[in-house]
């Protein structure tokens, strides 16, 4: 190579990258084309991917380009920040607490377009209408997919063989804990259960008490302290209790592992791990509603389908043909058997109760049996950052460090009220 | 202990048997491990199986070497694409520093004008400011102009090294003037002065600053988790840590692939070149 | 000494681009991050002036205090950790033989890997019950620490990963510091009866002082500014315990989306770099004169 060609050889090289760079830099959304941004992660991921797989079989239109980007935490960063420079994707999803959020910012699109009758066939308990008090009175913005609720497992051999049945109230919960761990080599804890605002909020209406009352933050008041000092006792006093393992998801993949090793005879998760922790236990898995209180009561939780604002009417109109596909009894089933994600479609619970599923997998339908009692989240604005920035930062520490729990929640309540 | 460098003399043989010196030899073989070990560790993980995984034998070599977890990573993530990305990522970045550091650096060093001082000076005051104080205001100023999710978010913020540049104009304060005069002379106008008579005189400055620049901006994660969400302009370290985040427990055989793929290029490079990546690291030490 | 320009304009417009990206990316930002810290913004809707507020809250809430109290905790662990474990490396690899220059390459190898690799590598060795190191620690009988479950351990976990990634860059630079140290008067030390550690003492560690001022400086801004790993292996937890600086900027814009505040923590967070720099650029103008020319 001769002095004189190096360079310009190497401008062609930079120049030719500079156009592969340029490629890079925002192509437009071809007609028909649906940008899906997703948070599932293992087995769930893979039934989603082979869900859309068949949905282009089924049709030709509309092309679904599914994209994994975290966790549901991270995937809201994602989305939030996608929201702030105008990237945001055709469709994705986000957890319950922070759909008032985005709506409240306007910059969610309303969905009606779906159609009357996809809407009609939605379980009422796990749309938007049934998930948030006055849910019913707002635009609607947030279409359900993959819902949940929190529920107990539970090592059904280890239980057998003590003779334990799954509790159905606290003291009931604390003296299955105590019996059901093990100290010594094979030290076992009786009751493991991600330190998280999900499972408090489900202790905290259990207790009588809720997030807001009366359009003032709460935090349950004296419901919320009894929640709180539960998980206290257990972990202090009982010593049943395995202190907070992480955070976030970190704490319920921890959660999920000591169950699957057999370190934690009773765990409360989400239902959605329903298979996964079937499929990967040596022993036989049983599920069980959580106990209550004063009364019965659990959150809903899981995530809900969202389109921003603002996009071209034909690529809402492919959205919206994804979405009423999904939504249709046969999809809504075969995610629900398939995850342990509840089916929102009303037609598609039919079905799996007429298949005899429920019968066959009645671990699924201590989930579904469980909505009677779900409660509804406020539509507060302010939901996501008590949850975010308020409650969930202050439990694990509260836990761990056995923290004054009416301080700790007085101290959460006054950052609630902050702007 | 043979603590001090010396020429391996007669003397520092006969001193190696010493009792003192084989346990030294100890524990460098012992450091060796601590550094080394990981490293098996994860390439032996990456052939397991969720069960074998679960089950956490004691021994550590998996029972048989299956490929499953690369598979998978392959099946799930596009890792050409993001490679490609990332590779052209960092190779315009170390590209773009050395061609704007030159002329630059020759300005600084060697031409007299008003402002010169000053002028140093800024690019000086600008190895003050790293990526960590200024993603959040760039992220606000790129995110309007639509171009957070772009290539360009990922390489025009580092086409300019402050650092480089300086790098650089020392190298040429050390070119003779009379050099330069007798090309202008010549009748050689500044570009080819700066691109063709100076360029290959720093060369050694320049390949140590494009180097460096690539091997960290391959492997940076903060940049392009900070201005991307999107996938065609994903780089690889941010889809490998993704890997981790999947909800319902680690599965560490893909993880662990995906890290294999992730730093085998990097350790193969660093095996190649070590000699001049040690050169780029030293002289951003010492100079 | 410097040559006229042929035409006035030219050194302007080498300089231009280099400045005017500088400016861009660097020097604007700041301006732009001072300027929000007086705002309370979610991106999503209307940016709304709150004057000191930012500040205020970061002061009285104690984030600002426990933040930087913790990133200094880190920062002097790796600094003091891999400096010394760089020196002793360096003192005891400056030999020439393969073995010695493999043990170099296996120690200097971690700085070449990404951060992330480091991180998901680490946190899969550490895992409290399937991890290579809970597991030798319990077939050695004792009870494995819970190194990224504790609050009291975590930060010292990280550091020490940290240690491991790092410690390859001091060695390196130890070594060649080592060089300029000349090999006749540590003969003739030697055979004037000075046995190692006075040598080390006495001629040695005199002429790396400089180039120890120098890596040690560069790590302690280098440590300041660690996010990645944090990122990657704690996520700031458990109960904020590893939460650094950087990483409690990033919380503060993309978790809770209070870019004013993180506008201030960023401002504050510049101030304490400038301050390390002075240090440094005072450590620095006794520094050891390049040997190595690029």
């Amino acid at each position: 190579m001769s002095p004189s060609e190096a360079p310009s050889r190497r401008a062609f090289a930079l120049g030719l990258a500079a156009l592969f760079a340029s490629a890079c830099d925002r192509p437009p959304r071809p007609s028909g084309e649906v940008a899906f941004w997703f948070s599932y992660g293992g087995n769930n991921r893979k039934v989603l991917l082979e869900l859309i797989e068949r949905f282009h079989q089924e049709q030709s239109r509309v092309h679904v380009v599914a994209t994994f980007q975290g966790d549901y935490f991270e995937g809201l960063i994602k989305l939030r920040t996608a929201l702030f420079v105008g990237a945001a994707p055709t469709i994705t999803h986000v957890v319950g607490e922070v759909v008032p959020y985005l709506a409240q910012a306007g910059v969610l699109q309303q969905l009606d377009g779906i159609g009357a009758e996809s809407l009609a066939d939605l379980e009422p308990a796990l749309a938007q209408a049934g998930t948030f008090e006055g849910g019913e009175n707002e635009p609607l913005v947030a279409l359900p997919f993959n819902r949940s609720t929190p529920i107990a497992f539970y090592n059904r051999t280890l239980f057998d063989e003590l003779g334990l049945r799954p509790p159905t109230t606290w003291d009931g919960l604390r003296d299955v804990a105590r019996r059901g761990g093990s100290t010594g080599t094979a030290a076992r804890w009786g009751f493991e259960c991600p330190v998280d605002w999900w499972f408090w909020t489900a202790l905290v209406g259990q207790a009588g008490g809720r997030i807001i009352e009366n359009g003032k933050v709460t935090l349950g008041g004296t419901a919320g302290v009894r929640a709180l000092e539960l998980w206290q006792t257990m972990v202090h006093d009982d010593r049943t209790m395995r202190s907070p393992p992480g955070r976030d998801f970190n704490a319920w993949e921890a959660t999920n592992g000591d169950f699957l090793a057999g370190r934690a005879a009773m765990i409360w998760t989400s239902t959605a791990f329903v298979r996964y922790l079937e499929e990967h236990a040596s022993f036989s898995v049983g599920a069980a509603a959580l106990p209550g209180d004063v009364r019965r009561a659990v959150p809903t939780g899981g995530t809900f389908f969202v389109m921003p604002k603002g996009l071209p009417e034909s690529e809402q109109a492919a959205g919206l043909t994804f979405l009423r596909w999904m939504m249709q009894p046969k999809q809504a089933s075969e995610w629900a058997r398939r995850t342990g994600y509840m089916p929102v479609s009303k037609a598609g619970r039919r079905e799996l109760e007429d298949s005899g599923f429920f019968r066959e997998h009645p671990n699924f339908a201590v989930a579904v049996d469980q909505l009677s009692v779900a409660e509804r989240w406020p539509w507060a604005p302010s939901l996501f950052r008590i949850q975010r920035e308020a409650v969930q930062p202050r439990l694990e520490a509260a836990v761990a460090a056995r923290l004054d729990a009416r301080t700790v929640l007085a101290a959460a309540c006054a950052q609630s009220e902050e702007r | 202990m043979a603590l001090v460098a010396k020429p391996p003399t007669r003397e520092d043989y006969a001193m190696r048997r010493s009792t003192s010196d084989r346990l030294v030899t100890l524990g460098l073989a012992l450091v060796a491990l601590l550094w080394v070990g990981p490293y098996l560790w994860m390439v032996a993980t990456s052939f397991k199986s969720l069960d074998e995984l679960v089950r956490a034998p004691a021994w550590p070599i998996p029972s048989h070497f299956r490929l499953d977890a690369y598979r998978e990573v392959f099946a799930t993530l596009p890792v050409w694409r993001y490679t490609l990305n990332t590779l052209v990522m960092a190779a315009l970045i170390g590209a773009l520093q050395a061609a704007l550091a030159l002329p630059a650096g020759y300005a600084l060093a060697k031409l007299t004008f008003r402002g010169r001082r000053p002028a140093f000076l800024m690019v000086m005051a600008c190895l003050m400011i790293p990526p960590q104080v200024t993603f959040v205001p760039v992220f606000m100023m790129l995110g309007p102009l639509g171009l957070v999710n772009t290539m360009t978010a990922l390489v025009v913020p580092f086409a300019v090294s402050a650092f480089g540049t300086f790098l650089v104009r020392q190298a040429l304060l050390a070119v003779p003037n009379e050099l330069i005069e007798a090309a202008r002379l010549d009748g050689a106008g500044e570009l080819t002065i700066i691109y063709r008579i100076l360029g290959p005189l720093v060369r050694p400055t320049l390949a140590a600053m494009f180097l460096f620049s690539f091997v960290y901006h391959y492997s940076d994660y903060f940049w392009p988790l900070m201005m991307t969400t999107d996938d065609h302009v994903r780089t690889l370290p941010v889809a490998i840590a993704l890997l981790r985040e999947q909800g319902t427990g680690v599965r560490w055989h893909i993880v662990m692939a995906g890290n294999v793929v992730l730093t085998l290029p990097v350790l193969v490079l660093f095996v190649l070149a070590q000699r001049r990546i040690l050169r780029a690291v030293t002289a951003r030490g010492l100079s | 000494m410097s040559l006229r320009p042929t035409k006035a304009f030219h050194p302007y417009a080498m300089l231009a681009p280099t400045l005017v990206l500088l400016g861009l990316f660097s020097i604007v930002p700041l301006g732009v991050a001072f300027h929000r810290s007086f705002f309370a913004w979610d991106l999503l809707t209307p940016a709304e002036p709150v004057g000191f507020d930012n500040y205020r809250f970061l002061w009285s809430s104690g984030e600002l205090l426990e933040v930087g109290w913790r990133t200094l905790a880190y920062s002097v662990v790796v600094v003091s950790a891999s400096l010394t474990l760089g020196l002793a490396l360096a003192l005891a690899l400056n030999r020439e033989g393969r073995f010695y220059a493999f043990v170099r390459s296996a120690v200097f190898s971690a700085y070449v890997v990404s951060w992330v690799a480091v991180g998901l590598l680490w946190l899969w060795l550490l895992d409290p019950q399937a991890g290579l190191v809970a597991r030798v620690t319990r077939g050695l009988g004792w009870t494995p620490v819970d190194w990224l479950g504790n609050p009291k351990v975590v930060l010292f976990t990280l550091a020490g990963v940290t240690v491991w990634k790092i410690t390859g860059y001091a060695m390196v630079i130890f070594l060649a510091g080592l060089k300029d140290v000349p090999r006749s008067v540590l003969e003739a030390a030697a055979l004037d009866g000075a046995g190692p550690w006075q040598r080390f003492h006495r001629i040695v560690w005199p002429l790396l002082r400089p180039t120890a001022a120098f890596v040690g400086t560069t790590s302690l801004i280098l440590s300041f500014q660690a996010f990645d790993i944090v990122r990657v292996m704690t996520q700031g937890g458990p109960v904020r315990s590893s939460t650094i600086f950087v990483y409690a900027i990033y919380e503060q814009v993309f978790v809770n989306l209070r870019i004013g505040r993180a506008s201030a923590l960023t401002v504050v967070f510049f101030l304490l770099l400038v301050g390390l720099t002075g240090l440094q650029w005072r450590w620095w103008r006794n520094r050891p004169r390049a040997k190595t020319t690029l």
